[in-house]
């Protein structure tokens, strides 16, 4: 009895499937590594047959030799699945933001459920949202591999193509990072000086808040926080020539813009306003400013879906 | 370029040694005196390539494995069968046409 050698047989065993097969199978190992370690250090020495067995292979990689199954997903298909679960999770992230926008849970299949809870739980829920997409499509392309059957799976062709996007034109993006970035910094100033960035007029020693101080300060931080990223993305962009790079921070800020969007929405509740407006254009203000932010964050919200269907398109080079 | 011959050399002996196998195996042998009779005519093959290899050929009935217990160890002593034979004669007449292909053009490549 060789310890070591039947651990590495049990080891390979472990892998293989088919319990009638697994004992003629390691029978016809035992036999092949007992004889090559006696012909090459006969009598049988425990340092030859370690040898012997190291030069067989691992055990995974042995046993994966006997095994003929069918891949999870056809090769034909595979691609398809980082296209859709992209497509899937850019609309599923919308309605996430529109949950957390209306703070009301919704059930739309195959999303199941979409919690309307609080603005930070996106951030926890997101990623569990995009491993359910995931595993979604895995599923449904698993079972078409199951079936065996020729099916032609459909892509939109709305020129999306990673290909056909326009390269970055990178000194227009080099100024308008500078700019942006000189913006985010006059704008980080006035909210160091002031604690919001909206102020009736910039008259330092006669300061006049247009908001509130709560929702003034949140506001703020919301823009700031979208003119940040908005630089950061752009700086990236101006020193990467990756599409597929420029792709991403484009998802990502449009994500992040649309989160920023729905906090500043959800300050419409509240009392607002620091300055006395007559309650008919109260009204009117809050109304065009709910309109004006649900048009952006419906672009945003475009503009993400496009982004995430071209980065779908995983193969495409960068 | 290395990596890129023997990821090459290892597609092309997959059908090859199927051949291999069937051409031996006109005498009965066990699996390390293949191993060995491959080695001695200077073809490396992988260990745990070859008894895969030869458990498939046995599914697909082209080959009969049997164990000796007569020996001091267990051994399983492959023959070739009817069917195997004739696949054997299809393949090698397969490989026969492939290599006057080959040849045919490289003879042309040289006078061109």
């Amino acid at each position: 009895m060789h310890k070591n050698l039947e651990k590495y047989l049990e080891e390979i065993g472990h892998y293989l499937s088919d319990p009638g097969e697994r004992e003629e199978i390691l029978n016809e190992i035992r036999s092949h590594i007992l004889e090559k370690a006696e012909q090459e250090g006969a009598p049988l020495d425990e340092a030859v047959l370690e040898k012997v067995i190291a030069a067989y292979g691992a055990p995974r990689r042995v046993a994966e030799k006997y095994l003929d199954g069918k891949p999870v997903i056809a090769p034909a298909y595979q691609r398809f699945l980082f296209r859709y679960t992209w497509l899937l999770f850019s609309f599923h992230f919308v309605l996430i933001v529109l949950g957390a926008l209306f703070n009301k849970s919704f059930t739309i299949f195959p999303f199941l459920f979409v919690p309307g809870r609080d603005i930070a739980d996106i951030f926890l829920y997101t990623p569990t949202a995009f491993l359910t997409d995931f595993g979604i499509v895995a599923l449904v392309l698993y079972y078409i591999t199951w079936t065996g059957k020729e099916t032609r799976l459909p892509w939109p062709k709305f020129a999306i193509d990673l290909n056909e996007a326009k390269p970055v034109a990178r000194v227009a993006t080099m100024i308008g990072a500078g700019i942006m970035l000189a913006l985010t910094v006059f704008a980080v100033r006035i909210f160091l000086e002031f604690q919001t960035l909206f102020v009736v007029s910039l008259n330092f020693e006669k300061f006049r808040p247009l908001f509130r101080p709560a929702p003034g300060r949140l506001i703020s931080l919301a823009v700031l926080a979208m003119m940040a990223a908005g630089t950061i993305g752009l700086f990236i962009k101006a020193f990467s020539a990756s599409r597929r790079l420029a792709c991403w921070v484009d998802a990502v800020s449009d994500g992040f813009a649309l989160v920023m969007i729905a906090i500043v929405l959800r300050q419409q509740h509240a009392p607002l306003f620091a300055v006395n407006i007559p309650a008919r254009l109260l009204a009117w203000s809050h109304l065009t400013l709910t309109i004006t932010l649900f048009v952006v964050a419906l672009f945003v919200a475009i503009d993400l879906v496009v982004n995430l269907v071209r980065l779908g398109r995983r193969r495409q080079a960068g | 370029m290395d990596n890129e011959l023997g990821s090459i050399e290892t597609e092309m002996k997959r059908g090859f040694l199927q051949l291999l196998v069937l051409v031996l195996l006109e005498k009965d042998a066990y699996g390390y005196a293949m191993v060995r009779a491959f080695r001695e005519l200077g073809y490396e093959v992988e260990e745990n390539t070859l008894y895969p290899l030869l458990r498939r050929l046995e599914k697909r009935g082209l080959i009969h494995g049997k164990w000796e217990l007569s020996e001091e160890r267990p051994r399983k002593v492959y023959a070739i069968t009817r069917p195997g034979r004739e696949m054997r004669a299809g393949l090698l007449a397969i490989w026969k046409k492939q290599d006057e292909i080959i040849t045919h053009i490289i003879k042309e490549n040289e006078h061109a």
